[in-house]
């Protein structure tokens, strides 16, 4: 049953990655991507770690995929359902092997790494993810919200339109 | 399922996303496959917290996916940026300090 | 058979099936409800032509949009536009399967089933981006932009509203939320001034991400001829109008579990089943009661309500509700309260 389970996720995974890369309208690359991180989150609820799929659905495709979206219609060149999203002709067999040369080194890699562990270990609670949050991570946490609060000053100071008149004529 | 088979789905994955970067030209193209590798390391984060036991793991991945959302932030303003000025999103075409 | 039913896979299909046989039966028969309603609002009679009290119109609809002819546009993304109505209508269903309707009646009691709803909240507006962008019309987009631009707005305080129940109980399990009630009383009186206003914040945040009046501008018929829902026909389109109630209906059962005291009765009396289904029949016709009194807003307006005074107010309100938990204001509970039993891994 997990082995069927494990086997169906990790096809769709597969296979909605490769729609990303190999897509020729970048719109669908998108929403592949989208697909690619819900079924993540199906993984994760198979890894027992229910709050980080919560997480990633809510985070990624609430927040990550929306702003791609935004991103792809406000740099689109025409006004048209197909945005290319073209590959590079002559570095794609040069991609297509750095890619696989990558895994086999990865896989060989991970052969050959004495000591991994073999069974799984008690699941955690959300309970305990929000105490180390709070005590044992603190720092990284409040330093997280800082980094979080720059980015977000830094998008706006990077995107925004630098004629005085666009404020008044804004919004949607 | 034994830890090795997610670790070789998280490396194919990452793999997948290596291949997106560097075979894409559109810039926004190039930031989804940047998404893919991240989160492949996710996955594998979680699946050794999975097996080793501990939080420590899943409130790396918290992180993790936090800072890729920020880092998305900036990428797609610069790309925005990068439109505005060059009306062009292909990052091989922006080469005007190239000698 | 009753080990065959406790098995989580079986148990979830059929209660699934239950609750989405009857999801669909009373929206069905709320579109009936609405037009009565809103012809009594306005001196009129509603429909009265198919069946008794017009009691069988809903049935008439159905079959008048079945035969009409299904038309893609020529330049439309083909894929895209036919794969988003049905998945419309999977999101606007997906919260119902955490919802508990009575002590046993739950599809997947999940511990954090909370976080489940905020998340489906969170994809309902991708389908519809995705119908205004296929169908490669000017006012679909638009209004499919407006959709993703108000549902990732209110999404915030949405998150923030529903914050407030975890904080004060403790437990991200629904149904746990709904024990903590019935032991210190509903939300919206336990915790006075909090619990009503985290109730009122979620009701609105809510009804944006439905898209209803006053907040439907995604589909502002004055200025986007339908929005989203302008190239669509027949069937297809008879889903995004089933997704819209589904999705109100869905929300209004959310609230009462969370906010309402889910299953339990006034003042103690037989809780069950039958309560949970009169608490959210009511919060739908509030809502169709909002429908018919209120005016639409306008997109600027809608965002300042949000950014400037929702999102303030919503972490005002999640601030507040750890000051009651940490002063201890319900008997009982302590500042630093023992994890609770549902948090031990999914059931």
């Amino acid at each position: 049953m997990e082995q069927i389970g494990f086997g169906i996720i990790s096809a769709c995974l597969l296979g909605a990655a490769l729609g990303v890369v190999t897509g020729k309208n970048l719109v669908h690359s998108v929403l592949w991507l989208a697909v690619t991180l819900v079924t993540t989150a199906a993984l994760y609820v198979f890894l027992n770690a229910t709050f980080l799929a919560g997480i990633q659905v809510i985070l990624y495709t609430g927040g990550v995929i929306t702003l791609m979206l935004f991103g792809v219609m406000l740099t689109r060149r025409d006004e048209r359902v197909m945005v290319e999203n073209e590959q590079n002709g002559r570095r794609l067999w040069i991609a297509a092997l750095a890619a696989l040369g990558l895994f086999a080194l990865l896989a060989a890699a991970t052969f050959k790494t004495p000591g991994l562990p073999r069974t799984q270990a008690e699941p955690t609670t959300t309970d305990a993810i929000g105490r180390a949050f709070l005590t044992e991570h603190l720092l990284a946490f409040e330093v997280l919200s800082l980094l979080l609060l720059a980015a977000m000053v830094g998008a706006i100071v990077l995107a925004r339109r630098h004629d005085a008149g666009a404020d008044a004529r804004g919004g949607l | 399922m034994p830890l090795t088979s997610v670790l070789l789905l998280s490396m194919a994955l990452f793999c997948i996303g290596v291949f997106g970067v560097l075979s894409r030209r559109n810039a926004i193209g190039i930031l989804l496959g940047v998404e893919l590798m991240a989160n492949a390391v996710n996955i594998n984060l979680v699946a050794f917290s999975r097996f080793q036991g501990g939080v420590v793991g899943q409130v790396f991945a918290v992180f993790a996916i936090a800072l890729t959302v920020a880092e998305v932030v900036v990428g797609l303003a610069l790309v925005i940026l990068l439109y505005r000025s060059r009306k062009d999103v292909r990052v091989d075409e922006a080469n005007a300090l190239s000698g | 058979m009753d080990a065959w039913l406790s098995n989580p896979f079986v148990h979830g299909l059929v209660y699934g099936v239950v609750v989405v046989t009857a999801l669909m039966t009373v929206t069905a028969w709320s579109i009936w409800f609405e037009r009565k309603f809103a012809g009594r609002m306005q001196s009129r009679t509603g429909p009265t032509l198919v069946g008794p009290y017009g009691l069988l119109q809903p049935l008439a609809d159905a079959l008048k949009l079945l035969q009409k002819e299904d038309i893609v546009p020529k330049d439309a993304d083909r894929v895209l536009f036919n794969v988003a109505p049905p998945l419309t209508v999977l999101f606007a269903l997906g919260a119902a399967a955490v919802v508990p309707w009575g002590p046993e009646q739950i599809a997947a009691d999940l511990d954090v089933g909370v976080l489940f709803i905020l998340a489906m909240g969170g994809m309902v507006v991708f389908p519809v981006w995705i119908a205004g962008w296929a169908s490669n019309n000017k006012y679909a987009l638009l209004g499919g932009m407006r959709s993703v631009a108000q549902g990732i707005s209110y999404e915030i305080p949405l998150v923030m509203a529903a914050l407030v129940p975890v904080v004060l109980c403790g437990s991200m399990s629904v149904s746990d939320i709904v024990r903590f009630q019935l032991e210190h009383g509903w939300l919206i009186y336990s915790a006075p001034v909090v619990g009503f206003l985290a109730f009122l914040l979620f009701f609105l945040a809510s009804l944006a991400e439905a898209n209803r009046i006053p907040f439907d501008i995604p589909e502002a018929e004055s200025e986007l001829v339908a929005g989203v829902t302008t190239e669509y026909t027949g069937m297809k389109f008879g889903l995004f109008y089933l997704a819209e109630y589904l999705h109100t209906l869905v929300i209004s059962a959310v609230a009462s579990a969370l906010f309402l005291g889910g299953w339990g009765g006034i003042g103690g009396l037989a809780p069950g089943l039958h309560w949970m289904v009169l608490k959210t029949l009511l919060l739908f016709g509030a809502i169709f009661w909002i429908r018919w009194t209120l005016l639409r807003f306008r997109a600027d307006q809608l965002m300042t309500l949000c950014w400037k005074y929702l999102v303030p107010g919503g972490l005002a309100l999640v601030m507040a509700a750890a000051a009651w938990v940490h002063w201890g204001a319900f008997a009982g509970t302590t500042a630093t309260p023992a994890p609770a039993p549902a948090e031990q891994g999914a059931r």
